[in-house]
């Protein structure tokens, strides 16, 4: 198995690609990733202070999910991590 | 001239971002009347104390030209608030891309300076911790403590500029040790988003520092039901 880095890595390709299919899948090997290195806390869960009817609060073993299914988290997780 | 703190707490982000700030500002202003927590965090309380104040600290939900308290009541919105509220104010917001149209709306409006950030503000947090949001060291203290050692600078009487340098470079630090990828992201995010408008020489009335017993003792849990936890 790559380790937690290197999934990372091909998750941001994948955004700058702008492929939501490969970033999701990419994520879920980053986190099985993790999971093997014993990384991770309780229940992590992303979030952000944006009014409105968005998405507030995303527990981080569901963002496959969202970058899959909700355009605007795919949008939001998407400026965060894709990097340079 | 006394402190307002406006502080949502109705649902994950507002529970983390307010929790902070109750662990480690809060105390340090002596309870100085203006602590709109809760369902305090509205506008018309907000009205009536932000103009005897010297400083605006809030952390709620936001847009690019509002920003609000407990369920999303607007307490700052472009174009609809009295000048005396925010006129020679230092103001801080956490929340998300007022600093794109709000904080320069203060400013144009007399406030000293006003801090925020362009884009949305986001952060890991363990939900497991709701009720004890300060213990999340792990997760939210990454981000959050950047913006709590910025307040605690500004509350020992530094420049805003100085005070914004500080949350910056403790941004970086954490950065730069952090091995969560996606934590590591969320900061560099953070940092590169928050801005200050206004005169950055400006300063308030120093605070004392906190006092020894709240250092070491954390508040009671809170108990009130909030969304998502």
């Amino acid at each position: 198995m790559a380790s937690s880095k290197e999934e990372w890595e091909r998750y941001q390709e994948a955004l700058r690609r702008d492929d939501s299919a490969a970033a999701a899948d990419a994520f879920r090997r980053y986190l099985a990733a993790k999971k093997a290195e014993g990384k991770g806390g309780s229940k992590p869960t992303i979030v952000r202070l944006h009014i409105g009817k968005g998405w507030h609060a995303v527990p981080v073993d569901q963002i496959p999910n969202g970058i899959e299914k909700n355009p605007e988290f795919y949008e939001s997780i998407k400026r965060v991590t894709e990097g340079k | 001239m006394s402190t307002v703190l406006s502080l949502a707490d109705f649902d994950l982000p507002t529970r983390s971002a307010s929790g902070w700030l109750l662990r480690w500002i809060l105390p340090r202003l002596n309870l100085e009347p203006a602590t709109l927590y809760g369902l305090l965090a509205r506008r018309l309380p907000f009205q009536m104390a932000a103009p005897q104040s010297d400083i605006i600290i809030g952390a709620g939900h936001g847009d690019i030209d509002v920003f609000t308290g407990q369920n999303e009541a607007i307490i700052l919105e472009v174009g609809k608030y009295d000048p005396k509220e925010v006129e020679g104010k230092v103001i801080k917001l956490l929340s998300c891309q007022c600093g794109v149209e709000l904080v320069p709306d203060l400013v144009a409006n007399g406030a000293a300076c006003a801090m925020g950030y362009t884009d949305d503000y986001i952060w890991v947090m363990d939900s497991d911790l709701a009720s004890t949001p300060w213990a999340d060291k792990e997760f939210a203290g990454k981000c959050l403590m950047p913006v709590i050692d910025g307040l605690n600078a500004l509350l020992d009487g530094k420049s805003a500029r100085a005070a914004l340098d500080i949350e910056l470079e403790s941004y970086s630090r954490n950065a730069e040790v952090e091995e969560d990828e996606l934590v590591k992201a969320c900061l560099e995010f953070n940092r590169a988003n928050a801005i200050l408008v206004g005169n950055g020489g400006a300063s308030i009335r120093a605070r004392p520092q906190l006092a020894l017993p709240f250092r070491l003792i954390p508040p009671p849990p809170l108990l009130f039901p909030i969304v998502g936890a």
